[in-house]
């Protein structure tokens, strides 16, 4: 086949060109592309702003605080203007035995946590799953969820009731079954079981809502062609609900690693005594006893820094072992 | 930040000027009070100010900052001086976050007042955030001189580490405090007579828990319990121990001159052997430590709890409340028992010194004047102005005493709610005046604290110390490890977990490997310091 000489199109140097060419101009600076972009859907970016902003104020900006951490502060003169220390604080903090206690009892009582409190959602949410008859399950429902909208104080309240040794229902219980009743709050080796078994009690029926939801989302031509092989609800449970909802529950397990070091103090404050303290105190009630009503803010600082590091390694950890083994992670 | 500093610099350096043209005149007699001229300013002086306290986070009624408290007007119509309110953390009751709000904030109103300003102001008052006082009250203000030179001990008390006094403190009038009461129906029924030494206190606990003094056929008296379980310890006292030197627990107290710690005495340790042998033997409320401050009116409503110490005038106040409930209930004001060794005392006292009132701030250009208004109310008008309100609407002179009108003592109110509301027994700097209280005190509080009166039962109180930087850094090393760890023994021992005369030995060496001594140190070197 021969060239027509007679042919005036474009040669394939000639689209060659062109085509680069329209790259080029398809393929913008980064910042014209942001602009671009920006331009055409402002108002998903409006809608960031506030979220921002937040951020900014009251988790970046306070982080400019935690040099007072290194510092020996005193809140007249201001962060700028107290004197640099170094690590004193960190030493004095890893002298003392009793932070190391808390660090210990934080860690053990997390664990227990996470051990226990973790699967009872999930149970949960799988039991109200199988529940057939729908009164049933919204009156279930409800009132699993009710201790976690009931302030802490008065949880509390009830708990200190509940374990009394002279009134108290579970020493009742103990007496009537012939036991000597037991002054729980006091004992150090009860004070686990009792701060755990509360948070569970307290927040399993709300956290099921998640996995409730994951739950609503299988698809349920998955259950429909396995009724059709005649499988059994407990198969099914197995075979379909579980594995189509590890993904969220792997997911939360890794928000609940790092938030691990978070127990919810407020909660122990209210139920410790000196005489427990051996299993009770953690890194956050040692900061408010130690920091915040000795007034030593520099020293709080450096125990609430250490409590964020090891939390970072946590979640970190966490996720990078999620990444290799599932494929879900959180980044 | 860099700005208040300037302007820190520059009051400094007016105040240093003034200081220095004053000559520092030596005190002869008290200085009467007719001798402040009044109004303090011709023409009216506004002040700002931060007044912080547990009833009001405000400078007005109830911590309401747009009305006016009525003593507030007739103050402003006699000084000229108006205040005028720039109070910090106004939505918190806590008074120590308040002031650490104001002083990070650095926007320091003329006057900071309020409850537990002492140790802010006498740490950050050498910091040049409030100004030294001493000269000031010297020059201007010959009532609070007066005052402070038949009180010099308290002088020394308020001072901060360089010798300087920041703030004038509330001065609560007097004595007593709590008292130990019991079930005089109890003690009839029984046929027993009101214990008199720390034996008979205990036979008195055994019948209560052995006899059935309310009568309902079951063993279910509590005999001995407490509201704050903290309360218990002052049991300590029967076997010559301490449980604090102060009027808040666990406090260093003052031992041949020197400042101790009780809970390192060996008369501790026989003391609280024997409070957990009483807990151990049911004497004592065996849910002590979480009863919680509902223990007396649930204990003595239910007429379940024979003793306790408590209270003078809200204790004896249930002898009205419970008349128709409980029959024939008579709980009464019994004098301390006499310790083993004999000696009768009541550890809980009023303490004659506050850690509230008010200080000047180094943004006030008039402390001149603030100092003049300060002691207007140490002066014998202001003292009444500030201890009863407005004479003419609350009180009348009668025979030379103040006296308050009927519908003020008949009101249904309890008297300190009202005088709150009037701007009385505000915390203020001033001397209270125990005439306020007895007015209104019940009959039977009266008799109780005239008993007390009779003996000499108070001890010598440790008003506490100012430290330096370096004695504060070595008290807040230590200090609270320590303590925490007292306690945890504490409990214990009175628990039953361990045995306080085994475990002694080991416990004192731990308290001084957690730097018991070096504590001891600094309390004692900032102690001669301050007070000799």
């Amino acid at each position: 086949m021969s060239i027509d000489p007679n042919f005036t199109g474009p040669t394939t140097e000639n689209l060659l060109f062109d085509a680069s060419e329209a790259q080029r101009r398809r393929k913008p600076g980064r910042i014209q592309r942001i602009g671009d972009h920006v331009r055409r859907e402002w108002q998903l970016y409006v809608m960031l702003v506030p979220t921002i902003v937040w951020l900014l104020v009251f988790l970046y900006k306070p982080m400019w605080g935690l040099q007072i951490a290194f510092k020996d502060y005193s809140i007249f003169r201001g962060i700028a203007d107290s004197p640099w220390i170094g690590f004193q604080h960190s030493e004095t903090l890893f002298n003392n035995d009793q932070f190391l206690r808390a660090l210990r009892n934080t860690i053990i009582m997390s664990a227990y946590g996470l051990l226990f409190g973790f699967p009872v959602p999930i149970f949960l949410a799988l039991m109200f799953n199988e529940i057939l008859n729908d009164k049933f399950k919204k009156t279930a429902q409800t009132i699993v969820y009710l201790p976690h909208f009931i302030s802490s104080v008065i949880i509390a309240g009830i708990v200190i009731t509940a374990f009394s040794p002279s009134a108290g229902i579970v020493n009742t219980i103990l007496e009537w079954l012939g036991f000597d009743s037991i002054y729980f709050l006091t004992k150090p080796e009860w004070f686990r079981p009792i701060f755990i078994g509360t948070g569970i009690w307290q927040e399993a029926g709300f956290q099921s809502i998640v996995y409730l939801a994951a739950i609503a989302g299988v698809s349920p031509t998955l259950y429909e062609s396995a009724v059709v092989d005649g499988a059994s609800r407990w198969q099914m449970m197995w075979k379909i609900t579980i594995p189509s909802i590890m993904p969220t529950i792997i997911i939360m397990l890794i928000i609940r690693i790092g938030n691990i070091l978070e127990i919810s103090f407020e909660m122990i404050i209210l139920l410790y005594q000196p005489a427990t303290y051996a299993t009770a105190d953690v890194v956050n009630t040692f900061i408010y006893r130690q920091g915040l009503q000795g007034g030593q803010y520099d020293f709080a600082a450096a125990a609430g820094l250490f409590n964020a590091v090891v939390a970072f390694i946590l979640v970190m950890t966490a996720n990078t072992i999620s990444k290799r083994y599932s494929r879900t992670s959180l980044w | 930040m860099n700005g208040h500093f300037r302007n820190r610099e520059d009051t400094m350096r007016t105040l240093g000027l003034s200081i220095a043209m004053l000559a520092s005149t030596a005190m002869t007699a008290p200085v009467l009070a007719q001798d402040i001229e009044l109004p303090i300013v011709d023409e009216p002086l506004e002040l700002t100010i931060h007044m912080h306290w547990a009833r009001a986070q405000g400078y007005g009624p109830g911590g309401d900052t747009s009305e006016i408290y009525p003593v507030e007007e007739v103050a402003r119509e006699r000084t000229n001086i108006h205040l005028v309110d720039q109070t910090s953390g106004r939505n918190t009751t806590d008074n120590s976050e308040a002031m650490n709000l104001l002083l990070a904030a650095g926007n320091l109103p003329d006057i900071v007042g309020g409850a537990n300003i002492r140790q802010p102001v006498n740490e950050y008052g050498p910091q040049g955030a409030f100004v030294p006082l001493n000269d000031l009250v010297d020059e201007h203000a010959p009532n609070i001189r007066a005052w402070f030179d038949e009180h010099p001990e308290i002088w020394d008390a308020i001072s901060a580490y360089d010798g300087n006094v920041y703030y004038i403190p509330y001065l609560p009038d007097g004595k007593y405090a709590r008292a130990w009461f019991v079930r005089q129906d109890w003690l009839d029924a029984l046929g027993l007579e009101r214990p008199d030494d720390v034996d008979e206190l205990y036979e008195v606990l055994v019948a209560f828990r052995d006899q059935d003094p309310n009568g309902n056929g079951m063993q279910d008296e509590i005999p001995f319990f407490v509201r704050d379980w903290e309360e218990v310890l002052r049991l300590l006292t029967l076997w010559d121990a301490r449980s604090t030197g102060a009027d808040v627990y666990h406090q260093f107290y003052l031992k041949d001159g020197q400042v101790a710690h009780p809970y390192a005495q060996d008369e501790y340790r026989d003391g609280l052997a024997n409070i957990a042998q009483w807990y151990e033997e049911g004497l004592i409320d065996p849910e002590l430590f979480t009863r919680g401050s509902s223990a007396r009116d649930y204990l003595l409503g239910e007429n379940l709890g024979g003793m306790t110490h408590d209270w003078f005038a809200s204790t004896s106040g249930y002898n009205v409340a419970l008349a128709d409930k409980v029959e024939g209930f008579d709980f009464v004001p019994f004098l301390p028992p006499k310790s083993v060794s004999g000696v009768r005392i009541e550890e809980n006292r009023r303490i004659p010194m506050k850690p509230d009132g008010w200080a000047i701030s180094y943004a006030n250009e008039h402390p001149v004047e603030t100092i003049k208004y300060f002691d207007y109310w140490f002066s014998e008008e202001g003292a009444l102005l500030a201890n009863f309100g407005v004479e003419g609407k609350t009180w009348d002179m009668v025979d030379g005493e103040p006296v308050y009108k009927p519908e003020v003592l008949e009101s249904g109110e309890p008297v300190n709610s009202q005088m709150y509301l009037e701007g009385a027994q505000v915390y203020r700097g001033y001397p209270q005046d125990y005439r306020y209280e007895w007015q209104w005190t019940r009959d039977s509080a009266r008799e109780g604290i005239e008993l007390y009166d009779s003996e000499d039962l108070l001890v010598e109180q440790f008003l506490g110390v100012s430290f330096n930087q370096e004695e504060q850094e070595v008290y807040d090393r230590y200090w609270p490890s320590l303590q925490t760890y007292m306690l945890e023994r504490q409990q214990a021992w009175i628990l039953g977990s361990g045995d306080v005369k085994e475990e002694w030995d080991d416990y004192i060496e731990t308290l001084n490997d957690m730097g018991l001594q070096d504590v001891l140190d600094v309390m004692n070197s900032a102690y001669e310091r301050q007070y000799s």
